[in-house]
Protein backbone atom coordinates (compact mmCIF):
# COMPACT_ATOMS: atom_id res chain seq x y z
CA UNK A 1 0.00 0.00 0.00
CA UNK A 2 2.45 2.46 0.94
CA UNK A 3 4.55 1.74 -2.13
CA UNK A 4 1.22 2.34 -4.39
CA UNK A 5 1.06 5.38 -2.88
CA UNK A 6 4.30 6.17 -3.39
CA UNK A 7 4.15 5.21 -6.99
CA UNK A 8 1.19 6.65 -7.90
CA UNK A 9 2.94 10.39 -6.48
CA UNK A 10 5.46 9.83 -8.91
CA UNK A 11 2.75 9.00 -11.34
CA UNK A 12 1.36 12.24 -10.88
CA UNK A 13 4.79 14.19 -10.82
CA UNK A 14 5.92 12.76 -14.38
CA UNK A 15 2.27 12.95 -15.55
CA UNK A 16 1.93 16.79 -15.16
CA UNK A 17 5.19 16.71 -17.20
CA UNK A 18 3.50 14.77 -19.81
CA UNK A 19 0.28 16.84 -19.77
CA UNK A 20 1.43 20.10 -19.74
CA UNK A 21 3.80 19.85 -22.78
CA UNK A 22 0.99 17.55 -23.86
CA UNK A 23 -1.22 20.22 -24.24
CA UNK A 24 1.37 22.49 -26.56
CA UNK A 25 1.51 19.32 -29.13
CA UNK A 26 -2.59 19.18 -28.89
CA UNK A 27 -2.76 23.05 -29.21
CA UNK A 28 -0.79 23.47 -32.12
CA UNK A 29 -2.23 20.17 -33.99
CA UNK A 30 -6.18 21.71 -33.23
CA UNK A 31 -5.17 25.13 -34.93
CA UNK A 32 -2.73 24.67 -37.15
CA UNK A 33 -3.49 20.86 -38.11
CA UNK A 34 0.35 20.29 -37.58
CA UNK A 35 2.52 17.80 -35.58
CA UNK A 36 5.74 20.16 -33.95
CA UNK A 37 8.22 17.69 -33.40
CA UNK A 38 9.96 20.54 -32.01
CA UNK A 39 7.76 21.02 -29.34
CA UNK A 40 9.75 18.93 -26.62
CA UNK A 41 12.45 20.90 -27.44
CA UNK A 42 10.53 24.44 -26.08
CA UNK A 43 10.83 21.66 -22.58
CA UNK A 44 14.50 21.92 -22.86
CA UNK A 45 14.62 25.50 -23.77
CA UNK A 46 12.49 26.25 -20.30
CA UNK A 47 14.50 23.83 -18.16
CA UNK A 48 17.86 25.02 -19.26
CA UNK A 49 16.85 28.44 -19.17
CA UNK A 50 15.61 28.38 -15.93
CA UNK A 51 19.29 26.95 -15.07
CA UNK A 52 20.91 30.02 -16.38
CA UNK A 53 18.14 32.42 -14.94
CA UNK A 54 18.52 30.98 -11.61
CA UNK A 55 22.04 31.41 -11.98
CA UNK A 56 21.33 35.39 -12.60
CA UNK A 57 19.38 35.32 -9.03
CA UNK A 58 22.04 33.39 -6.80
CA UNK A 59 22.93 36.20 -5.32
CA UNK A 60 19.11 36.24 -3.74
CA UNK A 61 19.46 32.78 -1.90
CA UNK A 62 18.71 32.25 1.40
CA UNK A 63 20.16 29.17 2.94
CA UNK A 64 20.50 27.92 -0.57
CA UNK A 65 17.16 28.67 -1.76
CA UNK A 66 15.32 31.28 -3.56
CA UNK A 67 12.34 32.55 -1.52
CA UNK A 68 8.91 31.86 -3.26
CA UNK A 69 8.83 35.83 -4.62
CA UNK A 70 11.73 34.95 -6.57
CA UNK A 71 10.96 31.78 -7.88
CA UNK A 72 7.54 33.18 -9.06
CA UNK A 73 10.07 35.85 -10.85
CA UNK A 74 12.37 32.67 -12.12
CA UNK A 75 9.60 30.47 -13.71
CA UNK A 76 7.72 33.75 -14.97
CA UNK A 77 10.74 35.04 -16.96
CA UNK A 78 11.40 31.11 -18.13
CA UNK A 79 7.98 31.22 -19.39
CA UNK A 80 7.98 34.46 -21.22
CA UNK A 81 11.32 33.64 -22.53
CA UNK A 82 10.36 30.31 -24.15
CA UNK A 83 6.92 31.45 -25.34
CA UNK A 84 8.93 34.29 -27.12
CA UNK A 85 11.34 31.15 -29.05
CA UNK A 86 8.55 29.20 -29.82
CA UNK A 87 6.89 32.28 -31.29
CA UNK A 88 9.65 32.84 -33.10
CA UNK A 89 9.81 29.29 -34.15
CA UNK A 90 6.29 29.50 -35.81
CA UNK A 91 6.91 32.73 -37.64
CA UNK A 92 10.69 31.86 -39.03
CA UNK A 93 9.84 28.34 -39.88
CA UNK A 94 6.40 27.25 -40.00
CA UNK A 95 4.16 30.32 -41.08
CA UNK A 96 5.89 30.45 -44.75
CA UNK A 97 4.73 26.82 -44.53
CA UNK A 98 1.15 27.28 -43.93
CA UNK A 99 -0.42 26.27 -46.88
CA UNK A 100 1.84 23.75 -48.24
CA UNK A 101 1.53 20.05 -47.86
CA UNK A 102 0.98 18.72 -44.21
CA UNK A 103 4.25 16.35 -44.36
CA UNK A 104 6.24 19.63 -45.69
CA UNK A 105 5.65 21.49 -42.21
CA UNK A 106 5.72 18.09 -40.40
CA UNK A 107 9.85 17.35 -41.70
CA UNK A 108 10.52 20.91 -41.37
CA UNK A 109 9.21 20.66 -37.25
CA UNK A 110 12.17 17.56 -37.42
CA UNK A 111 14.51 19.64 -38.51
CA UNK A 112 13.87 22.58 -36.41
CA UNK A 113 14.05 20.19 -33.47
CA UNK A 114 17.34 19.13 -34.65
CA UNK A 115 18.67 22.76 -35.24
CA UNK A 116 17.00 23.57 -31.53
CA UNK A 117 19.15 20.51 -30.40
CA UNK A 118 22.53 21.36 -31.83
CA UNK A 119 22.34 24.98 -32.03
CA UNK A 120 23.12 25.48 -28.42
CA UNK A 121 24.87 22.40 -28.44
CA UNK A 122 27.62 24.28 -30.00
CA UNK A 123 27.45 26.98 -27.90
CA UNK A 124 30.45 27.53 -25.97
CA UNK A 125 28.51 28.48 -22.72
CA UNK A 126 25.86 25.98 -22.77
CA UNK A 127 27.78 22.69 -25.01
CA UNK A 128 26.68 19.34 -24.95
CA UNK A 129 27.47 18.19 -21.24
CA UNK A 130 24.25 17.64 -18.43
CA UNK A 131 24.05 20.48 -15.55
CA UNK A 132 22.64 19.72 -12.36
CA UNK A 133 19.47 21.48 -12.01
CA UNK A 134 19.45 23.94 -8.77
CA UNK A 135 17.36 23.40 -6.17
CA UNK A 136 14.42 25.82 -6.52
CA UNK A 137 12.57 25.41 -3.22
CA UNK A 138 13.78 24.08 -0.40
CA UNK A 139 11.27 20.85 0.11
CA UNK A 140 10.43 19.15 3.10
CA UNK A 141 9.90 15.88 3.21
CA UNK A 142 6.28 14.20 4.65
CA UNK A 143 4.85 10.42 5.16
CA UNK A 144 1.27 9.68 4.19
CA UNK A 145 0.40 6.28 4.08
CA UNK A 146 4.01 5.55 4.56
CA UNK A 147 5.10 7.22 1.92
CA UNK A 148 7.49 9.69 1.47
CA UNK A 149 6.23 13.08 -0.09
CA UNK A 150 8.17 16.55 -0.81
CA UNK A 151 6.98 19.39 -0.69
CA UNK A 152 8.26 20.32 -3.90
CA UNK A 153 6.45 17.62 -5.50
CA UNK A 154 3.18 19.05 -3.82
CA UNK A 155 4.14 22.21 -5.42
CA UNK A 156 5.04 21.32 -8.64
CA UNK A 157 2.02 18.85 -9.20
CA UNK A 158 -0.35 21.55 -7.72
CA UNK A 159 1.64 24.42 -10.45
CA UNK A 160 0.71 22.11 -13.20
CA UNK A 161 -2.94 21.99 -12.24
CA UNK A 162 -3.15 25.62 -11.45
CA UNK A 163 -1.64 26.40 -15.13
CA UNK A 164 -3.88 23.93 -16.97
CA UNK A 165 -7.05 24.71 -14.94
CA UNK A 166 -6.07 28.61 -16.35
CA UNK A 167 -5.52 27.55 -19.81
CA UNK A 168 -9.10 25.25 -19.80
CA UNK A 169 -10.15 28.75 -18.64
CA UNK A 170 -8.52 31.22 -21.39
CA UNK A 171 -9.74 28.62 -24.08
CA UNK A 172 -13.34 28.31 -22.65
CA UNK A 173 -13.99 31.64 -21.13
CA UNK A 174 -12.13 34.41 -23.57
CA UNK A 175 -12.07 36.43 -26.48
CA UNK A 176 -9.17 34.77 -27.19
CA UNK A 177 -9.69 31.20 -26.57
CA UNK A 178 -12.76 31.65 -28.66
CA UNK A 179 -11.11 33.03 -31.72
CA UNK A 180 -8.57 30.59 -31.30
CA UNK A 181 -11.55 27.81 -31.37
CA UNK A 182 -12.68 29.90 -34.63
CA UNK A 183 -9.47 29.54 -36.04
CA UNK A 184 -9.39 25.80 -35.51
CA UNK A 185 -12.66 24.89 -36.98
CA UNK A 186 -12.40 26.98 -40.17
CA UNK A 187 -9.54 29.35 -40.80
CA UNK A 188 -11.19 31.30 -43.96
CA UNK A 189 -14.23 32.03 -42.08
CA UNK A 190 -12.52 33.37 -38.74
CA UNK A 191 -10.75 35.89 -41.24
CA UNK A 192 -14.23 36.88 -42.72
CA UNK A 193 -15.00 37.89 -39.05
CA UNK A 194 -12.19 40.34 -38.81
CA UNK A 195 -9.98 37.51 -36.50
CA UNK A 196 -6.08 37.80 -37.43
CA UNK A 197 -5.65 34.51 -37.62
CA UNK A 198 -1.31 35.24 -37.67
CA UNK A 199 -1.72 36.83 -34.03
CA UNK A 200 -4.10 33.60 -32.87
CA UNK A 201 -1.33 31.07 -34.27
CA UNK A 202 1.19 33.35 -32.55
CA UNK A 203 -0.12 33.12 -29.48
CA UNK A 204 -1.19 29.61 -29.56
CA UNK A 205 2.65 28.66 -30.00
CA UNK A 206 3.52 31.14 -27.25
CA UNK A 207 0.95 29.80 -24.68
CA UNK A 208 2.12 26.26 -26.06
CA UNK A 209 6.15 27.35 -25.00
CA UNK A 210 5.24 28.93 -21.93
CA UNK A 211 3.72 25.64 -20.89
CA UNK A 212 6.67 23.61 -21.74
CA UNK A 213 8.76 25.41 -19.90
CA UNK A 214 6.78 24.93 -16.95
CA UNK A 215 7.09 21.60 -17.95
CA UNK A 216 10.78 21.27 -17.78
CA UNK A 217 10.49 22.99 -14.54
CA UNK A 218 8.87 20.48 -13.16
CA UNK A 219 10.80 17.97 -14.82
CA UNK A 220 14.05 18.85 -13.97
CA UNK A 221 12.98 19.82 -10.23
CA UNK A 222 11.91 16.17 -10.07
CA UNK A 223 15.50 14.67 -12.27
CA UNK A 224 17.70 17.65 -11.76
CA UNK A 225 20.04 17.19 -14.60
CA UNK A 226 19.36 19.31 -17.86
CA UNK A 227 20.74 18.58 -20.99
CA UNK A 228 20.29 19.59 -24.59
CA UNK A 229 18.96 16.42 -25.58
CA UNK A 230 16.49 15.67 -22.77
CA UNK A 231 13.33 17.31 -24.71
CA UNK A 232 13.62 14.44 -27.09
CA UNK A 233 12.41 11.31 -25.31
CA UNK A 234 10.16 13.61 -23.09
CA UNK A 235 8.47 14.98 -26.35
CA UNK A 236 7.89 11.50 -27.47
CA UNK A 237 6.08 10.37 -24.77
CA UNK A 238 4.09 13.62 -24.64
CA UNK A 239 2.71 13.31 -28.01
CA UNK A 240 1.93 9.75 -26.84
CA UNK A 241 0.24 11.24 -24.21
CA UNK A 242 -1.85 13.98 -26.83
CA UNK A 243 -2.58 11.17 -29.32
CA UNK A 244 -3.69 8.81 -26.18
CA UNK A 245 -6.25 11.19 -25.08
CA UNK A 246 -7.23 12.64 -28.36
CA UNK A 247 -5.19 14.86 -30.26
CA UNK A 248 -6.71 18.31 -30.97
CA UNK A 249 -8.49 17.70 -27.30
CA UNK A 250 -7.12 19.96 -24.40
CA UNK A 251 -8.81 17.36 -21.76
CA UNK A 252 -7.48 14.50 -23.69
CA UNK A 253 -3.81 15.96 -23.48
CA UNK A 254 -4.08 16.63 -19.30
CA UNK A 255 -6.29 12.99 -19.06
CA UNK A 256 -3.91 11.19 -21.75
CA UNK A 257 -0.34 12.95 -19.96
CA UNK A 258 -1.04 11.52 -16.38
CA UNK A 259 -2.40 7.76 -17.67
CA UNK A 260 1.01 7.95 -19.17
CA UNK A 261 2.79 9.03 -16.13
CA UNK A 262 1.37 6.88 -13.90
CA UNK A 263 1.49 3.84 -16.12
CA UNK A 264 5.00 4.80 -16.63
CA UNK A 265 6.07 4.61 -13.18
CA UNK A 266 4.15 1.54 -12.42
CA UNK A 267 5.90 -0.24 -15.51
CA UNK A 268 9.23 1.04 -14.02
CA UNK A 269 8.51 -0.53 -11.04
CA UNK A 270 8.08 -3.72 -12.35
CA UNK A 271 10.93 -3.71 -14.50
CA UNK A 272 13.35 -0.96 -15.60
CA UNK A 273 13.47 -1.26 -19.52
CA UNK A 274 9.42 -1.93 -19.65
CA UNK A 275 9.20 1.49 -18.54
CA UNK A 276 10.53 2.98 -21.45
CA UNK A 277 8.33 0.29 -23.80
CA UNK A 278 5.21 0.92 -21.99
CA UNK A 279 4.15 4.69 -23.44
CA UNK A 280 4.90 2.56 -26.83
CA UNK A 281 2.86 0.05 -26.18
CA UNK A 282 -0.08 2.02 -25.17
CA UNK A 283 0.03 4.16 -28.50
CA UNK A 284 0.08 0.86 -30.31
CA UNK A 285 -2.98 -0.45 -28.42
CA UNK A 286 -4.72 2.71 -28.75
CA UNK A 287 -3.95 3.86 -32.65
CA UNK A 288 -5.69 -0.22 -33.16
CA UNK A 289 -8.35 0.12 -30.90
CA UNK A 290 -9.52 3.59 -30.80
CA UNK A 291 -7.25 5.77 -33.07
CA UNK A 292 -9.04 9.23 -32.20
CA UNK A 293 -8.16 8.85 -28.53
CA UNK A 294 -10.19 8.78 -25.50
CA UNK A 295 -11.66 12.20 -25.81
CA UNK A 296 -11.49 12.27 -29.78
CA UNK A 297 -13.80 11.73 -32.27
CA UNK A 298 -13.44 10.20 -35.38
CA UNK A 299 -13.73 12.39 -38.06
CA UNK A 300 -15.79 11.38 -41.44
CA UNK A 301 -14.34 13.08 -44.70
CA UNK A 302 -16.55 14.51 -46.57
CA UNK A 303 -15.83 13.70 -50.20
CA UNK B 1 -18.34 57.09 -56.47
CA UNK B 2 -19.42 53.63 -56.81
CA UNK B 3 -19.50 51.30 -53.38
CA UNK B 4 -17.50 48.72 -55.33
CA UNK B 5 -15.69 49.19 -58.47
CA UNK B 6 -13.70 46.42 -59.91
CA UNK B 7 -11.49 46.51 -62.57
CA UNK B 8 -10.02 44.06 -64.92
CA UNK B 9 -9.91 41.19 -62.16
CA UNK B 10 -7.38 38.68 -62.96
CA UNK B 11 -7.29 35.72 -60.61
CA UNK B 12 -5.05 32.30 -60.90
CA UNK B 13 -4.49 29.42 -59.23
CA UNK B 14 -1.23 28.29 -60.21
CA UNK B 15 -1.66 28.07 -63.87
CA UNK B 16 -4.78 27.88 -63.76
CA UNK B 17 -6.31 31.25 -64.83
CA UNK B 18 -9.95 31.19 -62.73
CA UNK B 19 -10.63 34.74 -63.54
CA UNK B 20 -9.49 36.77 -66.70
CA UNK B 21 -10.11 40.78 -66.42
CA UNK B 22 -13.28 41.14 -64.97
CA UNK B 23 -14.77 44.63 -64.07
CA UNK B 24 -18.28 45.31 -62.32
CA UNK B 25 -19.50 47.98 -60.60
CA UNK B 26 -22.33 48.24 -57.38
CA UNK B 27 -23.85 51.66 -56.73
CA UNK B 28 -24.80 52.18 -53.18
CA UNK B 29 -27.67 50.49 -52.20
CA UNK B 30 -27.93 48.27 -54.88
CA UNK B 31 -28.28 44.18 -55.47
CA UNK B 32 -26.16 43.14 -58.03
CA UNK B 33 -26.06 39.67 -59.02
CA UNK B 34 -23.27 37.15 -60.54
CA UNK B 35 -24.28 34.68 -62.26
CA UNK B 36 -23.18 31.78 -64.23
CA UNK B 37 -22.14 28.30 -63.79
CA UNK B 38 -20.15 26.00 -61.90
CA UNK B 39 -16.57 26.70 -62.35
CA UNK B 40 -17.02 30.21 -63.69
CA UNK B 41 -14.92 32.07 -61.35
CA UNK B 42 -18.04 33.64 -58.98
CA UNK B 43 -16.33 32.52 -55.90
CA UNK B 44 -13.33 33.30 -56.44
CA UNK B 45 -14.50 36.77 -57.11
CA UNK B 46 -15.64 37.18 -54.06
CA UNK B 47 -13.15 35.29 -52.04
CA UNK B 48 -10.74 37.72 -54.14
CA UNK B 49 -12.49 40.54 -52.61
CA UNK B 50 -12.53 39.51 -49.33
CA UNK B 51 -8.90 39.00 -49.29
CA UNK B 52 -9.04 35.15 -48.90
CA UNK B 53 -7.12 34.75 -52.39
CA UNK B 54 -4.58 37.04 -53.73
CA UNK B 55 -5.32 39.21 -56.77
CA UNK B 56 -2.94 38.81 -60.03
CA UNK B 57 -3.68 42.32 -61.10
CA UNK B 58 -6.36 44.62 -61.80
CA UNK B 59 -8.14 46.48 -58.93
CA UNK B 60 -10.98 46.43 -56.17
CA UNK B 61 -12.19 49.79 -54.86
CA UNK B 62 -14.57 50.04 -51.72
CA UNK B 63 -15.69 53.66 -51.66
CA UNK B 64 -12.54 54.13 -53.38
CA UNK B 65 -10.17 52.32 -50.73
CA UNK B 66 -7.94 49.49 -52.77
CA UNK B 67 -8.26 46.16 -51.22
CA UNK B 68 -6.21 43.77 -52.87
CA UNK B 69 -3.14 44.85 -51.02
CA UNK B 70 -5.33 44.69 -47.48
CA UNK B 71 -4.96 40.88 -45.40
CA UNK B 72 -8.79 39.58 -44.53
CA UNK B 73 -9.16 41.08 -41.41
CA UNK B 74 -8.13 44.56 -42.16
CA UNK B 75 -10.89 43.87 -45.19
CA UNK B 76 -13.92 43.26 -42.94
CA UNK B 77 -12.91 46.20 -41.13
CA UNK B 78 -13.08 48.44 -44.30
CA UNK B 79 -17.16 47.37 -44.10
CA UNK B 80 -16.93 43.78 -46.11
CA UNK B 81 -19.30 41.21 -45.10
CA UNK B 82 -18.71 37.69 -46.96
CA UNK B 83 -21.03 35.01 -46.41
CA UNK B 84 -19.05 32.02 -47.58
CA UNK B 85 -20.39 29.69 -50.44
CA UNK B 86 -21.40 26.30 -48.01
CA UNK B 87 -22.29 28.90 -44.90
CA UNK B 88 -19.03 28.07 -42.72
CA UNK B 89 -20.53 28.72 -39.74
CA UNK B 90 -18.29 27.39 -36.65
CA UNK B 91 -19.97 23.63 -36.00
CA UNK B 92 -18.94 23.71 -32.69
CA UNK B 93 -19.75 26.69 -31.29
CA UNK B 94 -23.50 27.90 -30.13
CA UNK B 95 -25.41 30.22 -32.11
CA UNK B 96 -24.58 32.82 -29.84
CA UNK B 97 -21.12 32.40 -30.13
CA UNK B 98 -21.24 32.49 -33.56
CA UNK B 99 -23.38 35.41 -33.36
CA UNK B 100 -20.24 37.14 -31.30
CA UNK B 101 -17.69 36.24 -33.33
CA UNK B 102 -19.17 38.33 -35.82
CA UNK B 103 -19.03 41.25 -33.26
CA UNK B 104 -15.14 40.78 -33.37
CA UNK B 105 -14.56 44.48 -34.32
CA UNK B 106 -17.27 46.18 -31.63
CA UNK B 107 -15.23 46.70 -28.74
CA UNK B 108 -18.63 48.00 -26.87
CA UNK B 109 -20.61 45.43 -24.80
CA UNK B 110 -24.00 47.61 -24.90
CA UNK B 111 -23.60 47.07 -28.77
CA UNK B 112 -22.87 43.91 -29.16
CA UNK B 113 -25.73 43.22 -27.21
CA UNK B 114 -28.40 45.56 -29.27
CA UNK B 115 -26.21 44.16 -32.41
CA UNK B 116 -27.28 40.10 -31.57
CA UNK B 117 -31.09 41.66 -30.61
CA UNK B 118 -31.10 43.27 -34.19
CA UNK B 119 -30.26 39.70 -35.75
CA UNK B 120 -32.63 37.75 -33.57
CA UNK B 121 -35.76 40.18 -34.47
CA UNK B 122 -34.75 39.18 -37.87
CA UNK B 123 -34.49 36.03 -37.19
CA UNK B 124 -36.60 34.35 -34.41
CA UNK B 125 -35.89 31.01 -35.61
CA UNK B 126 -31.99 31.59 -34.36
CA UNK B 127 -33.29 32.95 -30.88
CA UNK B 128 -35.13 29.79 -30.09
CA UNK B 129 -31.85 27.63 -30.88
CA UNK B 130 -29.48 30.21 -29.14
CA UNK B 131 -27.83 27.19 -26.75
CA UNK B 132 -27.90 25.01 -29.80
CA UNK B 133 -24.08 24.25 -31.44
CA UNK B 134 -24.04 25.31 -35.06
CA UNK B 135 -23.11 22.05 -36.60
CA UNK B 136 -26.61 20.31 -35.84
CA UNK B 137 -28.49 22.92 -37.31
CA UNK B 138 -30.59 22.41 -40.05
CA UNK B 139 -28.93 23.61 -43.64
CA UNK B 140 -32.08 26.62 -43.82
CA UNK B 141 -31.10 27.71 -40.05
CA UNK B 142 -27.16 27.27 -40.29
CA UNK B 143 -27.60 29.64 -43.60
CA UNK B 144 -29.61 32.24 -41.14
CA UNK B 145 -26.65 31.77 -39.03
CA UNK B 146 -24.24 32.53 -41.24
CA UNK B 147 -26.10 35.57 -42.57
CA UNK B 148 -26.30 37.54 -39.53
CA UNK B 149 -22.99 36.44 -38.27
CA UNK B 150 -21.77 38.26 -41.21
CA UNK B 151 -24.60 41.37 -40.43
CA UNK B 152 -23.12 41.42 -37.05
CA UNK B 153 -19.70 42.92 -38.74
CA UNK B 154 -22.22 45.55 -40.00
CA UNK B 155 -20.47 45.73 -43.06
CA UNK B 156 -21.43 48.21 -45.87
CA UNK B 157 -21.33 45.93 -48.74
CA UNK B 158 -22.50 41.87 -47.98
CA UNK B 159 -21.16 39.63 -50.40
CA UNK B 160 -23.75 36.42 -50.66
CA UNK B 161 -22.09 32.86 -51.89
CA UNK B 162 -25.00 30.83 -53.31
CA UNK B 163 -27.29 31.47 -50.55
CA UNK B 164 -29.74 28.96 -51.61
CA UNK B 165 -27.45 25.93 -51.97
CA UNK B 166 -29.05 23.09 -50.74
CA UNK B 167 -32.00 24.39 -49.39
CA UNK B 168 -36.14 23.63 -49.40
CA UNK B 169 -37.76 25.99 -51.82
CA UNK B 170 -39.73 27.38 -48.92
CA UNK B 171 -36.78 27.88 -46.97
CA UNK B 172 -35.07 29.50 -49.77
CA UNK B 173 -38.22 31.83 -50.57
CA UNK B 174 -37.85 32.59 -46.92
CA UNK B 175 -34.28 33.83 -46.98
CA UNK B 176 -34.35 35.42 -50.34
CA UNK B 177 -36.97 37.58 -47.97
CA UNK B 178 -34.44 38.50 -46.00
CA UNK B 179 -32.14 39.47 -48.54
CA UNK B 180 -34.38 41.70 -49.69
CA UNK B 181 -35.31 43.01 -46.77
CA UNK B 182 -31.81 44.00 -45.44
CA UNK B 183 -31.02 45.46 -48.77
CA UNK B 184 -34.11 47.89 -48.41
CA UNK B 185 -32.52 48.88 -44.68
CA UNK B 186 -29.65 50.32 -46.58
CA UNK B 187 -27.05 47.45 -46.99
CA UNK B 188 -25.90 46.82 -50.43
CA UNK B 189 -25.12 43.30 -52.08
CA UNK B 190 -23.15 41.28 -54.09
CA UNK B 191 -25.04 38.07 -54.35
CA UNK B 192 -24.00 34.92 -56.55
CA UNK B 193 -26.11 32.81 -57.67
CA UNK B 194 -26.75 29.53 -59.50
CA UNK B 195 -30.19 30.40 -59.99
CA UNK B 196 -30.11 32.62 -62.27
CA UNK B 197 -33.77 32.94 -62.47
CA UNK B 198 -33.99 33.81 -58.54
CA UNK B 199 -30.81 36.21 -59.12
CA UNK B 200 -32.34 38.01 -61.60
CA UNK B 201 -35.14 38.06 -59.70
CA UNK B 202 -33.89 39.77 -56.44
CA UNK B 203 -30.60 41.83 -58.48
CA UNK B 204 -31.49 45.53 -60.03
CA UNK B 205 -28.31 44.65 -62.37
CA UNK B 206 -26.60 41.28 -63.56
CA UNK B 207 -23.57 40.35 -65.01
CA UNK B 208 -23.03 36.99 -66.66
CA UNK B 209 -19.69 35.04 -66.09
CA UNK B 210 -18.21 32.26 -67.92
CA UNK B 211 -15.20 30.92 -67.85
CA UNK B 212 -13.63 33.55 -65.73
CA UNK B 213 -15.02 36.56 -67.92
CA UNK B 214 -17.82 38.75 -68.34
CA UNK B 215 -20.47 37.91 -71.36
CA UNK B 216 -23.35 39.90 -70.63
CA UNK B 217 -24.51 42.42 -68.36
CA UNK B 218 -27.24 44.54 -68.14
CA UNK B 219 -30.21 45.15 -65.97
CA UNK B 220 -32.33 42.16 -64.41
CA UNK B 221 -34.91 42.89 -66.43
CA UNK B 222 -33.35 42.93 -69.88
CA UNK B 223 -30.97 39.88 -68.97
CA UNK B 224 -34.22 37.55 -68.23
CA UNK B 225 -35.96 38.95 -71.35
CA UNK B 226 -32.50 37.71 -73.59
CA UNK B 227 -32.59 34.66 -75.70
CA UNK B 228 -29.39 33.45 -74.84
CA UNK B 229 -29.56 34.09 -71.11
CA UNK B 230 -33.09 32.41 -71.10
CA UNK B 231 -31.56 29.22 -73.22
CA UNK B 232 -28.30 28.85 -70.96
CA UNK B 233 -29.35 30.17 -67.01
CA UNK B 234 -33.20 30.04 -67.06
CA UNK B 235 -33.59 26.57 -68.94
CA UNK B 236 -36.34 28.12 -70.92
Amino acid sequence: MAYFFQYLIYGLQLGSVYALLALGYTMVYGIVGMINFAHGDFLMIGALGTYFIARAFEGFQVNSAFPMLIVGIIIIVAMVGTGAIATGVEAIAYRPLRNKPRMIALITAVGVSMFLENFPRALPFIGPNPRSFPTLFRGKSLNVFGATITTTQIIMILLAVITMLLLYLVVNRTKIGSQMRAVSMDKDAASLMGININRVISITFFIGGALAAVSGICYASAYPQVDVYMGSWLGNMSFVSAVLGGIGDIRGAMLGGFILGIAQIFATAINSTFGYAVGFIILIVILLVRPAGIMGKLVVEKV
Amino acid sequence: MAMLEVNDLHVSYGAIKAVQGVSFKLDKGEIVALIGSNGAGKSTILRTISGLERAKSGSILLEGTELTKLKAHKIVEQGIAHVPEGRRVFPGLTVTENLRMGANLIKNKAEISAEMEKIFDIFPRLKEREKQQAGTLSGGEQQMLALGRALMTEGKLLMLDEPSMGLAPIIVEEIFEIIKKINAEGTSILLIEQNAFLALNTASHAYVLETGKITMQGSSQELLNDERVKAAYLGA
